[in-house]
Formats: structure tokens, sequence, C-alpha cells
């Protein structure tokens, strides 16, 4: 199926100029480029400027609350791991609201894909500082400027074990696709952190600004499958301010999954299963006479 | 005929388990009993005592005074002392100094580590001793050591010889069994909800372990291989509410179990298991609140809470079962009609229900029923387009899950339009409100009306008005004062929204009182009453205090009232 098939024929409520559009067509790409039917992937999102995207795909969504698309994806996933299950919203969302379940899900280590809009601040409601905002970064909310530390999230991914960890910027369309491609072919938790510019409220880390400082890493000698590497260099790019490194971080080999673990998700999904017959539960009330 | 034995320890000496060995050991003799399970919240230490009531007629409640007290500790023979009815016996261990003219001292604890070199055992022994008092029969007694043990019995069984030895015979003679093996079964509430959620093929629950919840997960945990289930521990309640509205939604039959306080965390989700209609269940179990409360005791202050939490409108299923056998056939209803009505339920139980263990008629799957509510991939594959949220007359959108078929599942927390997608179109907003609440008119057809005793005419009558696990001591409280002036009734509900209220009014204004009966200081049934049915109870009685209601408290606090 061509990307386009992907997209639903509705209108797009994001501002002009939004990073957004640029990664619904990375999305797009990468799903065509997978070969996925639309009726095999859910896409999960939560709440803000990016979740909307599920709107504007064309596959089965869940778009639940904001700070939680990690939880329902997890359920999902558990519940029929025959589907391939996206969790995308924005940074506000998943680091923020909702960083407790990105904690334990990469720890849970499902086959699960997380793809971050990260704009560093809350388009939807109207500019204020989200997790990864800059120290110092100045908002109506924030007028002493931001006191607390940015979270490295790439960084908390890997020390946390994520296989395959990689950061994307929204204007590098086919970049961003294969980043994603690569995410959701990796067998485990995959974290793609997808940096964009927000138009709208952050006028300090623009299009512009983004362009001078990334730094593809294809260019570079790492090497994904050593992640303490992968620390130091991000690191050391935090320290200094200068370079982003976009591309793949870690990318170790799989280890078993969650569902693969699992003696019950072994024997096939939990949906479809016949509701228990009188026979089968007859062993069940024994226990109790 | 009736007879209470309590044993009294502190945590770490096992006292659930002797509870259980006891109970087991009556229930095989054709015997009924309530065991009440009471404990401090600590792992070592406090108080923990198990209430085993005997009966040769089935009992839903608790005593207060006991006939034979079985006492571990200095501390609990202190508590526990002016709890004994007239004629009562006391085994003690020898350190706890138990005092009377119809105490057994044993020196338990030294009998367990000198003769034994297993201190642990010190309960048994005394178990032993207070089994022979009663007239047991010692086999069932053996036989309930290995039941709770397993692999182990071994110096157990010698312990149990051991008391058995040092007691005088057969103080009591029980009566003969009044049922055959089953015709009646022993469980906990705990275990009803769990075994009526794998009847009704739940085959997923999230939770974060909290007391009285845990033991509805612990059991499921157990079974999960044998029938097909994910139980998963998740990192917050908000975690597994989300978690277990994403399995539903996936097309797994999903359940959550908690308190008051990580129900509290769910809130947000269930506001959205109303939008999204995907049927989930919610078990509390309720302690005493605000915030942690009593951990360990028994409270039913969170029927408001559970009927009014989530914000904005969306119709919902609540239940309160009264005993076990109720929690089971119960919790298969609150599957059944979160799946039928794509609607949250709820199974509002408390610490006494979930823990005691009680003597049921033999739960009868022939008197449930399961269906299947999903499209059928014959149905799915007719239908050209597919809306989840259609509008219909009866406000029930036929339901899909994702990969099933070809046709797109979208769900949405903002408000939507019958495909799913996010609207501010004020008419589909109008259309939509009006659909959720249209499938609560539907519900409210198959939930019950509350149960009366002796007679459906209230004429007359003081009606001691109660919901839940309060079922038992009120029964039995109204068959009390009625033997002295039959002029009482008992009005009890176990399903508590949607309710026929104009039915529940007609009900209540025939009686010339009433008064509710409630395990709280507001009296929320009451406030329930006054604002669906316009029924305006004349006094509450409240306990607050983190106890069961026993009968003899309700009949003295009538008594007292009048």
């Amino acid at each position: 199926m061509g990307p386009e098939e992907y997209l639903a024929d509705v209108e797009l409520a994001w501002c002009p100029g939004c990073g957004n559009f640029a990664i619904r067509r990375a999305l797009a790409l990468a799903l065509s480029q997978l070969g996925l039917p639309p009726d095999k992937v859910v896409l999960v999102t939560g709440i803000g400027q990016a979740a909307k995207i599920v709107h504007y795909m064309r596959v089965n969504g869940f778009d639940g609350l904001h700070g939680r698309t990690i939880a329902a994806a997890a359920g999902i996933k558990m519940a029929n791991p025959n589907l391939t299950v996206i969790a995308e919203s924005g940074d506000g969302d998943i680091y923020g609201e909702g960083g407790n379940h990105l904690l334990h899900n990469i720890r849970r280590n499902l086959d699960l894909t997380v793809l971050v809009h990260d704009n560093r601040v809350y388009g939807l409601t109207k500019g204020q500082a989200s997790p990864t905002a800059p120290l110092g970064y100045q908002t109506r909310a924030q007028p002493f400027g931001v006191l607390t530390r940015p979270l490295n999230p790439l960084a908390l991914a890997i020390s946390l074990g994520a296989g395959f960890v990689g950061q994307t910027f929204s204007g590098e369309v086919e970049q961003t696709a294969e980043l994603i491609v690569q995410a959701v072919r990796y067998r485990g938790f995959a974290l793609v952190n997808i940096l964009h510019p927000c138009p709208s409220w952050n006028r300090v880390q623009t299009f512009a600004w983004y362009k001078e400082r990334l730094w593809n890493l294809a260019d570079s000698d790492h090497d994904p499958t050593d992640r303490l590497a992968a620390l130091s260099l991000l690191i050391s790019a935090e320290e200094k301010g200068d370079r982003i490194p976009v591309g793949v971080l870690v990318n170790t080999p799989p280890v078993p999954t969650w569902e693969e673990r699992h003696p019950v998700l072994r024997q096939g999904p939990l949906v479809g299963r016949p509701l228990p017959t009188a026979a089968a539960l007859k062993p069940l009330l024994d226990e109790f006479i | 005929m009736e007879l209470v034995v309590r044993l009294a320890g502190v945590a770490g000496q096992g006292v659930q388990s002797l509870g259980e060995i006891l109970a087991r050991s009556v229930f095989r003799s054709g015997l009924f009993i309530h065991g009440e399970l009471s404990y401090h919240s600590r792992i070592r230490g406090g108080e923990n005592a198990f209430t085993l009531r005997i009966s040769d007629r089935p009992i839903y409640a608790t005593r207060k005074d006991a006939d034979l007290l079985v006492v571990l500790t200095p501390e609990m023979w202190r508590v526990y002392r002016d709890r004994l009815r007239a004629g009562a016996w006391v085994v003690s261990e020898e350190a706890a100094g138990a005092k009377g003219e119809r105490v057994l001292q044993i020196p338990a604890l030294r009998l367990a580590r000198e003769k034994l070199n297993f201190p642990l055992a010190m309960g048994v022994i005394l178990l032993g001793a207070a089994g022979r008092l009663l007239g047991l029969n010692k086999e069932r007694v053996q036989q309930g050591i290995r039941e709770v043990f397993g692999e182990k019995s071994q110096p157990n069984l010698l312990a149990l010889e051991m008391g058995w030895e040092l007691a005088p015979s057969c103080e009591w003679e029980l009566p003969l069994a009044r049922f055959s093996p089953g015709e009646w079964m022993l469980l906990t509430g705990g275990q009803a909800v769990g075994a009526g959620a794998i009847a009704a093929g739940c085959r997923f629950l999230a939770a974060y372990p909290m007391t009285p919840g845990t033991p509805v997960m612990e059991f499921l945990a157990q079974r999960a291989e044998r029938y097909g289930l994910v139980v998963e521990q998740a990192e917050d309640e908000i975690a597994a509410i989300n978690m277990a509205l994403g399995a539903a939604y996936a097309g797994a039959r999903a359940m959550v179990t908690t308190s008051g306080g990580g129900f509290a965390l769910m809130v947000e989700g269930l506001s959205l298991a109303g939008m999204i209609e995907t049927p989930v269940v919610i078990h509390i179990g309720q302690r005493p609140g605000p915030a942690t409360g009593l951990p360990t005791r028994t409270s039913q202050e969170n029927l408001l809470f559970a009927l009014y939490a989530g914000h904005g409108e969306f119709p919902r299923y609540l239940c309160a079962p009264t005993t076990p056998e109720s929690a089971f056939y119960l919790t298969v209803k609150a599957f059944e009609n979160a799946e039928a009505f794509q609607v949250p339920s709820i199974v509002l139980t408390d610490q006494f229900l979930v823990d005691c263990y009680v003597t049921v008629p033999a739960l009868d799957l022939s008197r449930i029923s399961v269906h299947d509510h999903l499209l059928s991939p014959e149905e799915l594959e007719k239908i050209p387009s597919y809306e989840r949220f259609a509008l219909t007359p009866s406000g029930i959108s036929p339901r899909a899950v994702p990969g099933a078929s070809r046709h797109l599942v979208l769900v949405d927390s903002d408000e939507h339009d019958p495909y799913g997608r996010i609207t501010e179109d004020l008419s589909i907003r109008r259309a939509m409100v009006e659909k959720r609440l249209r499938k609560e008119e539907a519900l409210r057809q198959v939930t019950s009306l509350p149960e009366v005793f002796p007679s459906e005419n209230l004429r007359g009558r003081v009606a001691l008005v109660g919901w839940g696990s309060t079922f038992g001591a009120l029964r039995e409280a109204v068959e009390a004062l009625n033997a002295k002036q039959d002029r009482y009734a008992h009005v009890h509900f176990s399903e508590l929204w949607p309710l026929r209220w104009e039915e529940v009014g007609e009900l209540l204004r025939g009686a010339a009182e009433v008064i509710t009966v409630e395990g709280n200081a507001w009296g929320q049934l009451g406030k329930l009453l006054r604002q669906e049915a316009g029924i305006r109870p004349a006094k509450h009685i409240a306990r607050y205090d983190g106890r069961p209601f026993t009968p003899e408290e309700i009949v003295e606090a009538m008594t007292h009232g009048a």
C-alpha cells in the first residue's frame, strides 16, 4: 500500500508550519515501507497536539487520556500480541504526565514502539514549558525561566535497558520514516524521540536552530550495540550543548519480550479465546467443596 | 445451636492459617460456619484474630462474644477477656497468663520448641486442645492441616496430637452433619469475586497491591495459567485501569481490583471507560478512610464515591454483594452488564466480606449466563462500513475489536462522531450524550430491587435498610427483634445503580419507619434514598470504627433507640 493510503482524508487542526505535518508523512511512509495492513496496526495516543495524529491516520486507534498512552498500549499488546502497537504522543504526555508508565514499560519490554513528538513546549495549552524545555526557558507560566533541569529521555531509556533508542528531526522526513521502520521492526521496547519546532510557541528552538545543530550519527563511528558509548555521547552532547545527535543511538540484540516470557501468551493471544464452559469451570468450583 | 470460637494472637503466629484449618474441619463435618478475620496493618505483632461461628443453619454474620477463646499472647488475653459468653472456655498459652475457672493453660511455646524444635507449631498445639474441647473429629482437623500446610504438615500434625492429649474431652457435642459434601461450599468473598471473574470469562487483570483488593489479584494470579488469564501488577492504579481499558478495547474481558485510595487514582480512567464505552469491571474492597485510614479494617464509606466518581455524565453499573455467594453471581453479572451495555461495572465489597470464610449453597453454573457481545466475524464480513459509536435506539453500538476484520476501530476520549473521530460539532455532542445516557435506561431494567424480609408488605413495620456485606447481621438482628415483637422488616440492597427508584420509594413508603444501618457515619444509602426515592430515614445506625456489624449490636442500637 502506498503511503497516502494510511492517511485519513480529514481536516488537520495543526498550526501552519508545525512539525507534526512532517511526522505524519513520515509515519505513513514508514507504515507503507513496513507493508502493514491498517487493520493490524493500533495507534495509541494521549492528549495534546501530537496526539491528534491518530485521527489523521487510517489505522485502528485508541485516543486515551493525557499521560496514559503507554499504559493503554501495554494493555492492548498484552491482550493481542499479534497487533502492531505504536504509542505516539507529545513530550508532555509521555515524559511529564506519563513518566511512570515510560519507566516501567521499558522494564516490561513488550514489543512496543513509542514515538514522542518533542517540541519542548505544551502546544495545546498555549506554550508552557515541557519536561525537555531547557533551563532558563521563559514562558507565561515560567516568567523566571525554567528552574528545573531538562529530562534526557534518551539517556533515561538507555539506562533502563531499552533495546532500541533513536532520535530524529521532523524536518528530515525520510530519516524519520526509516527510524520508525527500524523501531517497529525491533522485537522489544523501542523509543524514538522526534524533535520538532513549534512555530506558535517555541521561538528559541526553531527550524533553523535545529538545522545548525543536528549531528547525524550515521556520519560517525558510533556503535549502536554499545550502550555505554551511547550514554557517553548523550551526556557529552548535553554538556557541550552545540550538537544534537540524530539517528540510532542504541540497537542491541533483542532479548525475550514480556509476551514471549508469559506462559499464557505463549499459547496465543487472549483475544478470541472462547468463553469458559461448565466443564472447564468444574475444577474451579471443586476447590470450594 | 451456635458456638463461637475465637483465635487471637499477633501477626506472624499463623492465626489466619489456624482459622482456616478450624473452618475447614467444621465445614467438612457438615456444619455451617462464618469465619471473620480481623487484623492490624503490620507483618509482625499487632492483633490478629479469627472469629469462627459454628451453626446448624446458614449464617452470614460474625459475633462479638465467644464461647471458646484461644489466646496466644498476654495482650490478646487483655483485649478479649471481656468478650466471653457465660460458661466460656479459654485455651491459653501459658505465657499469655489467662486465669479463671474454665481456663486451660498449656505451655505451648515451650512444648513446640523443646519437643518439636519448631516454635511456630505453638498455635497448632493450642488448636489441638481446642479441637478436642469442641468435639471435632480429629481426622478432619488432620485433613485441614494437610490442606493448609501442604509439605510442612508433619511437625504440625505432631503438634495437633500434643494439644489433643492435653485437653479434657468433648466439652461440647457438635450436631450431626446438616449437609452432604458438595451441597454447600466454603469460600471467602475475595475468592468468590475471583471465581466469578473466571466464570465470566475474564482474561485480563491489572492491579497495584492494596488491602483489601489484593486477595482477588492473588487468587486470579495463582489460577492464571490454568484458566488462561494475564494478571499483571501495574506500576500504579492509574496504569492498572488504563491497561485494563487497552486490553478491553483489544477484546479481552478486563478487570482491576483495589480499595478506595487506589480507586481515587483510577477515577479519570473510569470516566474514560464511560466515554469510549469500553467494558471494564472494577472491584473495590472498602476500608475506612479518609486517605490511608485504617488499612486492614472494614467500612462502607465508598458508596457515594463509587456512584459519583468520574467527571462528566455517563452510565455505570454498581453492585454491592452481600455474601460470598452473592459476590460470585454479582461479579458474573458485573462482567455481563459491562459487556452488554459497554459501561464500567463496579463491584463494591469490603474487608469484612473479602476476608471472611462462609458456608454458602454450592455455586451453580446453570444459574449464570455469559454471552459473547462482540460482532462475529460473519457479521463483520457483511457490513460495508463500521462505526464504533453508531447511534442506535438503545444507545448500544455494535462492538468490534481491532484486528478481527478489515474494519478499523477508533475510540477517543474527546467527544467524537459515530466513527470515533474527534469533533466539536455541538449537535453531534448532544446526540452522543443522549446515546450514552440511553444505555442507563436499558440497564435499569435488568437490575434487581432490594430483598425484603419477612414479606413484601412493609405496612406497620419498622424497616431496617442496609446494603452489601451487612446482610447477615441485619437479617439476624431483625429475626431477633421480631421474636420479641413482630413489627420489623429487613430491606437489603445488593444492586445500587441504576435502580428503579420509584419502585423503591413505593416499597419503603409503606413502612411505619425507615432506619438505615450502614458502616459509615453519613448514612450514604440514606442520602441516596432521600435523593432518588424521596424517602427520609428516621434514624441512621452507624458504624465507623473499622469493625463489622454484629447482630447483637444492631439489636442493642434498636433497643436503646426505643
